[in-house]
């Protein structure tokens, strides 16, 4: 049986909900209705809030916060198909909180390992964002991942910019940071126009680039290294690598 | 001629750049509300240089002005190179406004000596001020101590900064009086001295510190470095000790030729020595030895250690402890602690270290998996140095078939 589900986090709840109390357990579960024809029974999932929060609870309840944590981070990682892993960690779970450390047990070693390569995903991010300053003296950063940073990213800064205001911004998710006097939370997005820049802006890109050029030996010139240290999907809004 | 910001900010960060460390690890996160700043123990790589090393801190020269005249460095006096200052408020504004934009995790401030040491420490010690109390910067400064400046001076550095160092660069006073004639090793090794006194007065940590030391410039061996290293981490004097491959960069009757090329990979076995000596509980002497004094270019120095050690092997993966694990070629920290994870579950079996992703290329041949064990290669020195330099090359002999798509044309 294949399960449809609408991709949230909610949804999946919903989908945990269907697998213990109408007994059924899927082969495959997908985000959208397939295009292409299934020789499977098609068991549609539909978001229902009541189902929704009582298993939310009983997560709550029943798993460690860490373990709780996981779900959440896996959740961010919406380029990688992880569900069938993700219910049998839930199911795993819930008979015993023990069972989801034992790594020889394929799928909770996927589900880790997706959960570790989100986590090197955000490290990485938050040393290569580049923000910039807008005339107001807002800091604007873009973003363009493989994983949902957004959410991590936000906490990340809102500790070393505690007293500025700053907006990060995922442009492919529509999504953006928030923080501000007056609101500090993620907001979803879908038209923008590109504010002005302060003035002081070239003159920090510049030094910045000069900075950057000037601070290599040529002598130990490694480009390939370089490229394994930066990938390219990180460079989209490096200014250091564009004139 | 006065010059602008964008030749000074290259004349300065061009004289910087041999200086290897730029880490900003090791200092917990420490953020204020209402300040800007905070750092990460981790450590934040914020870019990669064309040479791939890891831009973490604006590291600038406060000035490429030197009294000094020691042989291997480029900002010596004799040379005749481009020179220029920056203020210490200029240097403060851009440290902010690259902070701000996600350039750096903060400051790596270092300088020649003009006019005096003292002179120069307070120019530093001015930066610092602005930047910490005017500005309420609470991210991360690496200052450079400055050799023969007053102890109250450092003392003030101290207060300031997040981390210090003093390059000692040569690994012996001998090779300092050739290289470095304004220096000694008991005035290089001074400020450092002062900084752990000051900071132990204050609080159980003293302040983290680390050094660079030159390789291949003189002739000591990996035996002399390693021994070096290891006494000044256990003193605690030090938290890291950096190793550069010299570049030539002047000509000197007593410096290898400018056209030398820097040994790469002498430095690397030295830095893979050191993180023995750190992280795996290995002492210098079982590295390196007066015997053996250079560590292997071919081999890593746990292997060469292990292969002279095969009375220790095969060690039992599913009995070893952990510090046994760390030691197994091939097996580091987190691969040792991914194998007491799972052996709490079952026995673990070679089939069962490759789904977790051990890497197998070289521990295969010290380990056994519940008394089983790989039955190729003996164990035995030549023969398993030989596998791991040549591992057997696979079949790669395969019958042309009639469905094969081309590889040139991509037709079938």
């Amino acid at each position: 049986m294949t399960f449809i589900y609408n991709g949230t986090f909610d949804g999946f709840l919903s989908l945990v909900h269907e697998v213990y109390y109408k007994k059924l357990y899927p082969h495959a579960i997908l985000r959208h209705m397939p295009k292409t024809l299934l020789l499977d029974e098609i068991h549609l999932c539909v978001y229902d809030e009541a189902n929704c929060a009582k298993v939310l609870e009983a997560l709550q309840k029943n798993f460690t916060k860490e373990n709780f944590q996981t779900l959440l981070n896996i959740f961010m990682c919406d380029t990688v198909a992880f569900e069938m892993e993700l219910l049998e960690f839930v199911v795993l779970g819930f008979k015993e909180q023990r069972n989801l450390q034992n790594i020889n047990n394929p799928a909770i070693f996927k589900i880790l390992n997706i959960q570790k390569e989100f986590f090197r995903n955000v490290h990485k991010m938050s040393g290569f964002l580049r923000f910039e300053e807008l005339e107001d003296g807002t800091l604007y950063a873009k973003v363009e991942s493989k994983y949902n940073l957004v959410y991590s990213l936000g906490h990340h800064f809102s500790k070393r910019f505690n007293n500025q205001n700053y907006i990060i911004h995922d442009v492919q998710r529509e999504l953006v940071f928030l923080h501000s006097q007056e609101f500090v939370g993620i907001r979803e997005v879908h038209a923008f126009h590109m504010p002005t820049l302060s003035q002081d802006e070239q003159k920090f890109k510049k030094l910045w680039r000069s900075f950057f050029e000037s601070v290599a030996i040529q002598s130990r010139k490694n480009t390939k290294l370089q490229q394994q240290l930066v990938p390219l999907i990180y460079r989209t809004y490096m200014n250091e690598f564009y004139e | 001629m006065k010059k602008d910001i964008f030749t000074k900010m290259q004349i300065l960060s061009d004289s910087a750049k041999y200086d290897v460390s730029c880490s900003s690890s090791g200092s917990e996160s420490n953020y204020k509300t209402g300040e800007l700043g905070a750092t990460q123990s981790s450590g934040i790589c914020h870019t990669f240089t064309t040479d791939g090393r890891c831009v973490s801190l604006l590291k600038v020269l406060l000035t490429n002005f030197c009294l000094y005249d020691c042989a291997y460095c480029i900002n010596r006096v004799s040379n005749d190179i481009p020179r220029a200052a920056f203020s210490p408020k200029e240097l403060a504004d851009i440290t902010m406004n690259f902070y701000k934009r996600n350039y750096i995790e903060g400051l790596f401030l270092s300088s020649g000596i003009i006019e005096s040491e003292n002179h120069t420490t307070e120019l530093m010690l001015r930066t610092l001020r602005i930047l910490r109390f005017e500005y309420k910067f609470n991210g991360y400064i690496h200052v450079k101590l400055i050799p023969g400046a007053d102890k109250e001076l450092i003392g003030e550095v101290v207060k300031l900064a997040s981390r210090v160092s003093s390059n000692i660069e040569l690994p012996s006073d001998a090779s300092l009086k050739l290289l470095a004639p304004n220096k000694t090793k008991e005035k290089v090794l001074q400020p450092l001295k002062y900084a752990r006194d000051i900071s132990l007065e204050r609080s159980t940590q003293p302040i983290a510190m680390s050094t660079q030391l030159i390789v291949g410039a003189t002739p000591e061996s990996d035996f002399d470095i390693l021994k070096l290293s290891s006494v000044l981490y256990d003193k605690a004097l030090l938290k890291r000790v950096y190793y550069s491959a010299y570049i030539p960069v002047n000509d000197a009757k007593n410096l290898p030729a400018i056209l030398t090329a820097p040994p790469l990979l002498r430095e690397h076995r030295l830095y893979q020595a050191d993180w023995l000596l750190r992280f795996y509980g290995f002492s210098y002497d079982e590295i390196v030895s007066d015997a053996r004094p250079n560590l292997d270019e071919e081999l890593d120095p746990k292997t060469f250690w292990a292969l002279g050690n095969l009375h220790l092997f095969p060690i039992e993966i599913n009995k070893a402890s952990k510090e046994e694990l760390i030691r197994i070629p091939g097996v580091g920290i987190r691969g040792a602690h991914k194998i007491i994870q799972a052996r709490r579950f079952k026995s673990l079996r070679f089939a069962d270290l490759s789904a977790l992703k051990v890497s197998m290329k070289r521990a295969k041949y010290f380990i056994t998996c519940n008394g089983e064990f790989q039955k190729e290669i003996p164990l035995y020195e030549e023969r398993i140095k030989k596998a791991i330099l040549l591992p057997p090359k696979k079949e790669i002999f395969h019958m042309p078939n009639l469905f094969d798509v081309s590889g040139i044309t991509g037709e079938l």
